[in-house]
């Protein structure tokens, strides 16, 4: 009787790799993919998706509420829910997000060497920058941007006739895209930056926080106690966490409410929008010049 | 052809000079970095990979000049560095897959060579457990799993069975001789464990204050240490070994035996005279043609033995020891390493310019074996 022979194990040993190659760009998105999967806790364990996913819900939460609320009662709700006014109630979820996506995208690199691998491939730290950058808007954009646009599509998909909506919203969608990109830009850059300085997430994620939250309790501290400070309306800039909603304010056409500082100190808008390039810009070169210095 | 070429390569991090005036050249096949902590080997690697400039000297590795094409030269080599540099809370996996889209690999094509690689390597079911629960021998399979998936030419591992066990460093070693023996890629392994480059490497370069003192195949540079012999004499206790060592002997206990061999005579002053023409042609008057330079060699090391073994049998007479076991030594290269270090780290006395080897021209004290190397040595050189 002659045995069936059913299967067969092989150890092919090492072979050499003959398939395709590609280059710059693939190890560029390799970063970016897993960067934003760092950030979001993807491919990890579920500890590291909670403070992420806790935030997503809290920038999610407001615009589908909206929207089901719409569905629900129709127009009659109105608009009490404005482009701007989202802005203004996550703009702490949006620091937040900022304050934790940013250490975690630079600092277990070097906290745990593995910097040591990365740059002993064909990666400059101009390619390493640019990816992890590229990834931190990516993220940060799913905050600050996607639920303006969910919002938007939502809100005209509602509306009794969508295409009135669109022809008399249709300028919202550009205003969503430009205050929506500048914040992400901002905060994806400051984060970074902030990151750079440390090794420990924690420290940088406190430092952040720290340093946008403490400024602007100072700056109003300082503005409201000393009315004879000759040049205190500029300490509306030391106000770091006002910013972001000053310029939002300009953007979407709505006022600082009356006392405040920011209408007290009389800038407009653009000045605020300068004030967002100039952090922005010092933010990047700082980056860069912390990369520039990293060791393997 | 050498897969790596270094000329006059010196590096200074503040006030230390790491490495000084260095040429090496590494040819096909397994090479063995051999050198104490700090004598220059990371620094060596890291500046054949390109990850820091040279102050002086130049690199060519795999045919890329290091200073103008360094990703050229990273595409084409894998990398094993030292100690911890793993993500703890990504899958072996998932990361050796990263390294390979680093590589240049498409992400399908990275996933499955990356699984394959993991496999190979002895990581089985392991590759999708977080990398911060592997042990340390695990870490170490998973980066050399990282250095292989984008199918290198040449591999620089830089201590990889570092703080490994013994079994684990077996392993690690036999894994290395099969990446060499199937995939016919090249390999610099640096480590400090002279029997790691004994049992890998067909070729060694020794380094030590940021000099090369040797290179060359492990036979020759075994061959450069003076002769010796395992001994059983007497009791073998300190009355034997300090008579042996009066008798300008270099001793070292070895479980029952003594290993024994005579001073660095190839550069004493009567060794000198001992291999002049006219003490050679005195005593080996047969010999009186002219011989090739390695011929003389190998006289003077049998010449050598010979002189070592009378000794070892005049203490025994005098001291009216049994001799038990007198059986010749292979030189080994941690003998050649430590002596050639210790040269190196000899002032400079009025013997330098002698004869001897490049490197190894300075006479070195009469001392016990295995007693602690000095200066640069940190934690020395182990078997």
């Amino acid at each position: 009787m002659t045995e069936m022979r059913v299967g067969a194990i092989y150890d092919r040993g090492y072979r050499h790799y003959d398939g395709p190659r590609e280059g710059r760009s693939r190890r560029m998105r390799a970063i970016v993919t897993a960067g934003v999967r760092r950030c979001l806790g993807l491919k990890r364990n579920w500890k590291t998706k909670v403070v992420p996913f806790a935030l997503l819900v809290g920038a999610f939460g407001p615009v589908f509420a909206f929207i089901g609320i719409r569905l629900l009662v129709g127009e009659s709700v109105g608009q009490f829910l404005g482009y701007g006014r989202y802005l203004g109630i996550v703009a702490l979820v949006l620091l937040l997000f900022a304050a934790t996506a940013g250490p975690e995208l630079l600092c277990p690199d070097r906290r745990q060497h593995v910097l040591a691998l990365v740059f002993t491939r064909p990666v400059t730290r101009a390619d390493y920058l640019a990816a992890k950058l590229a990834a931190l808007l990516l993220v940060i954009g799913l905050v600050a941007l996607v639920p303006l646009l969910v919002l938007f599509v939502g809100n005209t998909l509602t509306a009794p006739r969508a295409a009135t909506y669109l022809r008399e919203h249709g300028g919202d969608l550009g205003r969503i895209l430009f205050a929506g990109g500048v914040l992400t830009v901002f905060y994806s850059a400051v984060s970074l930056a902030v990151a750079s300085l440390t090794e420990r997430r924690s420290l940088a994620t406190a430092g952040l926080l720290g340093t946008f939250l403490a400024s602007t309790v100072v700056a109003n501290i300082i503005f409201f106690t000393a009315t004879s400070f000759s040049g205190r309306r500029w300490l509306t800039f030391l106000a770091l966490q006002g910013l972001p909603g000053r310029f939002v304010e300009w953007v979407f056409g709505t006022a600082a409410p009356p006392g405040s500082m920011a209408a007290e100190a009389g800038f407009t808008g653009p000045a605020y929008l300068a004030a967002l390039a100039v952090l922005t810009t010092l933010s990047l070169a700082l980056l860069a010049w912390r990369i520039s210095r990293l060791q393997p | 052809m050498p897969v790596a070429q270094a000329q006059g390569l010196s590096k200074r991090f503040g006030a230390v000079q790491a490495l000084r005036d260095v040429d090496v050249v590494v040819e096909q096949g397994c090479t063995g970095l051999v050198g104490s902590n700090g004598a220059g080997k990371s620094t060596l690697i890291k500046l054949l990979l390109g990850l820091i400039a040279p102050d002086s000297g130049q690199a060519v590795v795999l045919g890329h000049d290091v200073a103008t094409d360094p990703l050229a030269v990273r595409a084409s080599v894998g990398y094993v560095p030292e100690g911890p540099c793993l993500p703890g809370d990504v899958t072996a996996a998932d990361f050796v897959a990263f390294m390979a889209q680093l590589g240049g690999l498409p992400s399908r094509q990275a996933r499955e060579r990356a699984s394959e690689i993991c496999y190979q390597v002895g990581l089985e079911e392991e590759r999708y457990r977080a990398i911060g629960g592997f042990s340390t021998g695990m870490q170490q399979r998973v980066k050399l799993a990282a250095a292989l998936v984008h199918d290198p030419r040449l591999l620089l591992l830089d201590e990889p069975t570092d703080g490994m066990d013994p079994q684990g460093r077996e392993d690690m070693l036999d894994l290395i001789l099969r990446v060499r023996a199937e995939l016919g890629v090249d390999a610099l392994v640096s480590t400090h464990l002279l029997g790691d480059v004994e049992r890998v490497c067909d070729r060694v370069v020794m380094v030590h204050g940021g000099r090369v003192l040797l290179q060359g195949s492990i036979a020759e540079a075994a061959g450069t240490s003076s002769p010796g012999y395992s001994v059983q004499l007497g009791d073998g206790g300190r009355e034997v070994q300090a008579a042996l060592v009066a008798a300008g002997l270099e001793v070292r206990p070895v479980g029952d035996a003594l290993h024994v061999r005579g001073p660095d005579r190839a550069r004493s002053p009567e060794a000198r005279e001992a291999r002049s023409p006219e003490a050679r042609e005195a005593r080996l008057p047969e010999t009186r043609e002219a011989r090739s330079p390695e011929a003389e060699a190998r006289e003077v090391r049998s010449l050598e033995a010979r002189e070592v073994a009378d000794v070892i049998r005049d203490v025994a007479v005098d001291h009216a020891w049994p001799l038990r076991r007198l059986a010749p030594r292979a030189p080994s290269l941690e003998e050649t390493f430590l002596r050639l270090q210790a040269a190196a780290s000899a002032p400079a006395g009025p013997e330098a310019g002698s004869d001897g080897p490049p490197g190894d021209r300075r006479p070195l004290p009469v001392r016990p074996w295995g007693t602690e190397v000095p200066e640069h040595s940190g934690r020395g050189v182990r078997r």
